[in-house]
C-alpha cells in the first residue's frame, strides 16, 4: 500500500468528483481524505488515495487524465513520503486576523510576511477581493495558530504597522469569541 | 472551520452596534475588615481593596485585547459598610467612603458601590448613622455608589426609611447644586435589591458571596436594534412573536461576550466568577440606545401607546435568550431605561411623549426602575419619598426588583435641561404632579406590611 497526493484543478461543474471516484474505484484505490474548494467557478480538489502496491503512479495518473481532460480539469499527483519533520498541531493559541481595505498588490504577502515572521501557521484562508477602493469589497481572514512561546503583543504589533503601511483596517481576535457567540 | 458570515457579523457589532463588555465588577468582601478604630477600619479597607484590584484594570484591558472586545468599565463592590462600618458615627462613615474613593482612584477604577444598607425591615444604629452619612459621602467624593435596601416582598415597605432617603436625596442635591445635583445620580433606592449587580450605581457585594467575586455586565442595545432593523428590512412582515424570537437569539449572542470575557478576567486574576448580568443597558451615544428599539418596533418614540407592550416583549426577549447563554446569570438582568443615560430616551422626554407617569408604569414589565430621572429642584422631601413610595410597591407586590435614582436639580424647573456629563449624560427636567404639596400620608412612616404573596412556605 502506498498514499498519493492527486489535486484536481479546473472550471466547476456536475461530475468531477464522480468521475474521480470511477477512475479511482476501476482502479483499486481507496480515497482516504478529500478536501475541494470551489473559488469563482473553479474547481480545486486534493484527494489522499492509498494505492494498491502493484499499481504504478504513472498508470493511475494516465487513467485519471484519460477521464479528466475532456471534462477540462487538471491532474496532478505525487507520492506521499511520510513527512521527516511534521507540523504537529500547536499547542498555541488560534488567532482570526480579518484585514479589510482597498485592493492593490502585495495584501497578502504583507500580513502573511509578518505571520511567517513570528512563527505562525495558516490553517485556513479565506480572501475575497473585489477590487476597488470598497473595504467591505476587499477582506481576507486568516486563522492563524500562534505557538505558545511567541509574545502576542508584539506579533499584534507588528500586524498592526504593517496593515498601517497597506492601508487595511485589521482585527485580531482570539478565536474563541467567534465560538462563543456562534456556537451552542 | 469559521463561516465568513460567522466572523463578519461578529465584527459588525464590534465595530458599528456598539458591542462591548459594559463593566467588570469585583465584589471585594470587607466585613472581616469591622473595628471600633476608625484608623484600623481604614487600613483594613484599603488593602484589602489594593490586595484584589491592584490588577483589575491589567487583566481587564489584556482580555479585551486578546478578544477585541472592548471592557468599557471596571468597578468594585465591596460588602454594605452599614455592616463592615457598623459601630461608626456619620462623620466617620464619610471618612470611610474617602478612603473607597481614595483606592478607587488608586486601583484606577471609575465607581466604587457598596456604600449600602439594608434597611427593609427596620433600621440598626449603623444603619442609620449610614443613611445620614450618604449626603456628603457622595457630594465629597467622586467614585463612590451608595445604595439603601428599604424595601422587600417578604419584609415589606420601611416608610421611615423612605422617608429618610427622600430627604437625603434633597440634601445630597442641595450639596452638589453647581453640578445639577450630581450627587443624586450615585444613589439609588431599592426593594429587592439583587446581591450581585455589576451595574452602579447599585453594585455593592451581598452578604453570603463569599470573599471576591467577578461579575460581568454586557450591553448592546445597538446589536438588538441592528438585528431587528435587519430583519425588518429583509422582511417587513414579521410579526411580534417572531420579532421576540429575534431579539431572545441576539440576546443570546450578547451574552456569551459577557460570559467569556467574565470567566477569562476571573481565571487570569484566580478571583470566582460570579455572573453574568445580561442588561441591555444604554449609553448616551448615538446607536446606543434602548430607546431606539422601540422606534425600530414600529413606535413613534418610547412613550406613546404600546410602550409597555412592547417593554414586556423586549425584557422578556432578553432574560430569555441571556439564560440560555449562561448558566450564571444574576444582577438586574432585563431592559434598563434610565432617562439621562440614553439619547433617546432623553428626547423623549424633552418632546413631551413620555412623563413620570409612564415611566412609572413601565417599570412593572421592566428590570430596573426611575433611573436618572431629573426632577424640578423645587420638589419637597415628602414629594420625593413619595415617589420613592410608589415605585417600592410595584417590586414589592410584583417580587420583582425596582428601584429610584431621583435627582431634584437646585434651581431649575421642569422642562430646563440637566447635565450630568460622561455617562450620566443628560436630560430634560421632568415635572411632578403637585410636587410642591404637603404629603402627610408619607409623613405617617411606619411599616407598610408584606404582601400576602410573601407566605410561599
Amino acid at each position: 500500500m502506498s498514499k498519493a497526493i492527486l489535486s484536481i484543478v479546473g472550471q466547476d461543474r456536475p461530475g468531477i468528483v464522480a468521475a474521480v471516484s470511477k477512475v479511482l474505484f476501476e482502479q483499486n484505490c481507496n480515497i482516504e481524505n478529500v478536501s475541494q474548494t470551489t473559488l469563482q467557478f473553479v474547481f480545486a480538489g486534493i484527494f489522499i488515495v492509498s494505492m494498491p502496491g502493484d499499481l504504478p503512479v504513472e498508470s493511475l495518473h494516465k487513467n485519471l487524465n484519460a477521464e479528466m481532460a475532456p471534462l477540462g480539469l487538471e491532474v496532478h499527483i505525487t507520492m506521499l513520503e511520510p513527512a521527516a519533520d511534521p507540523v504537529l498541531p500547536s499547542q498555541g493559541e488560534a488567532y482570526i486576523i480579518t484585514t479589510k481595505g482597498p485592493d492593490r498588490k502585495g495584501l497578502v504577502a504583507g500580513i502573511s510576511e509578518v505571520i511567517a515572521r513570528f512563527e505562525g501557521n495558516i490553517t485556513n484562508l479565506q480572501a475575497v477581493f473585489k477590487g476597488g477602493d470598497n473595504p467591505g469589497d476587499n477582506i481576507m481572514i486568516y486563522e492563524v495558530d500562534v505557538p505558545p512561546r511567541i509574545d502576542q503583543q508584539a506579533l499584534n504589533r507588528e500586524l498592526k504597522k504593517r496593515a498601517n503601511e497597506l492601508k487595511l483596517d485589521i482585527d485580531i481576535q482570539h478565536r474563541n469569541i467567534f465560538e462563543a457567540i456562534h456556537r451552542i | 472551520m469559521l463561516t465568513q458570515r460567522e466572523i463578519l457579523s461578529t465584527l459588525e457589532m464590534l465595530k458599528n452596534e456598539h458591542l462591548d463588555v459594559r463593566t467588570v465588577t469585583l465584589g471585594v468582601n470587607l466585613l472581616d475588615c469591622a473595628s471600633h478604630d476608625l484608623g484600623k477600619l481604614k487600613k483594613r479597607i484599603h488593602t484589602r481593596i489594593s490586595h484584589f484590584a491592584g490588577n483589575l484594570v491589567s487583566a481587564c484591558n489584556h482580555i479585551g485585547e486578546k478578544f477585541g472586545i472592548p471592557v468599557v468599565n471596571k468597578r468594585i463592590a465591596v460588602s454594605p459598610i452599614a455592616a463592615v462600618g457598623a459601630a461608626m458615627s456619620s462623620t466617620q462613615l464619610v471618612d470611610v467612603a474617602r478612603v473607597l474613593d481614595e483606592v478607587a482612584a488608586e486601583v484606577d477604577v471609575d465607581f466604587i458601590g457598596g456604600f449600602t444598607a439594608l434597611v427593609q425591615k427596620g433600621t440598626a444604629r449603623g444603619d442609620m448613622a449610614l443613611m445620614e452619612a450618604i449626603p456628603h459621602a457622595l457630594a465629597e467624593t467622586d467614585r463612590v455608589c451608595a445604595s439603601v435596601n428599604v424595601a422587600s416582598t417578604k419584609a415589606g415597605i420601611n416608610m421611615d426609611a423612605v422617608l429618610l432617603m427622600g430627604k437625603a436625596i434633597k440634601q445630597a442635591a442641595h450639596l452638589t447644586a453647581k453640578n445639577d445635583g450630581i450627587a443624586c445620580a450615585k444613589l439609588c433606592v431599592f426593594a429587592n435589591i439583587p446581591q450581585d449587580i455589576p451595574f452602579m450605581a447599585g453594585a455593592y457585594l451581598g452578604i453570603g458571596e463569599g470573599e471576591a467575586v467577578i461579575n460581568v455586565g454586557v450591553s448592546g442595545p445597538g446589536v438588538v436594534r441592528n438585528a431587528v432593523d435587519r430583519a425588518l428590512e429583509a422582511d417587513p412582515g414579521l410579526d411580534l412573536g417572531q420579532i421576540s424570537d429575534l431579539i431572545k437569539k441576539t440576546a443570546y449572542k450578547v451574552t456569551r461576550v459577557g460570559e467569556l470575557i467574565g470567566r477569562e478576567v476571573a481565571d487570569h486574576l484566580n478571583i470566582r466568577f460570579g455572573v453574568v448580568d445580561l442588561s441591555l443597558a444604554p449609553t448616551p451615544n448615538v446607536g446606543d440606545s434602548v430607546g431606539e428599539i422601540f422606534q425600530s418596533l414600529g413606535l413613534l418614540s418610547i412613550g406613546v401607546p404600546g410602550t409597555t407592550a412592547a417593554l414586556a416583549l423586549i425584557n422578556d426577549a432578553v432574560k430569555k435568550g441571556g439564560a440560555f447563554a449562561s448558566s450564571r446569570v444574576g444582577g438586574l438582568s432585563g431592559a434598563f431605561i434610565p432617562v439621562s443615560e440614553d439619547l433617546n430616551i432623553s428626547e423623549a422626554v424633552r418632546k413631551g411623549h413620555i412623563g413620570l407617569e409612564k415611566l412609572e408604569a413601565i417599570t412593572a414589565v421592566c428590570s430596573v426602575g426611575l433611573d436618572m430621572i431629573a426632577l424640578p429642584g423645587d420638589t419637597t422631601a415628602e414629594t420625593i419619598a413619595a415617589i420613592i413610595a410608589d415605585e417600592m410597591s410595584i417590586g414589592v407586590i410584583n417580587n420583582k426588583t425596582t428601584a429610584t435614582r431621583l435627582i431634584p436639580v437646585p434651581g431649575k424647573k421642569a422642562g430646563d435641561s440637566a447635565y450630568f456629563g460622561g455617562l450620566l449624560g443628560q436630560s430634560t427636567i421632568l415635572p411632578v404632579n403637585n410636587g410642591h404639596n404637603p404629603n402627610p400620608f408619607v409623613r405617617r412612616g411606619g411599616l407598610i406590611p408584606a404582601p400576602i404573596q410573601s407566605l410561599t412556605n
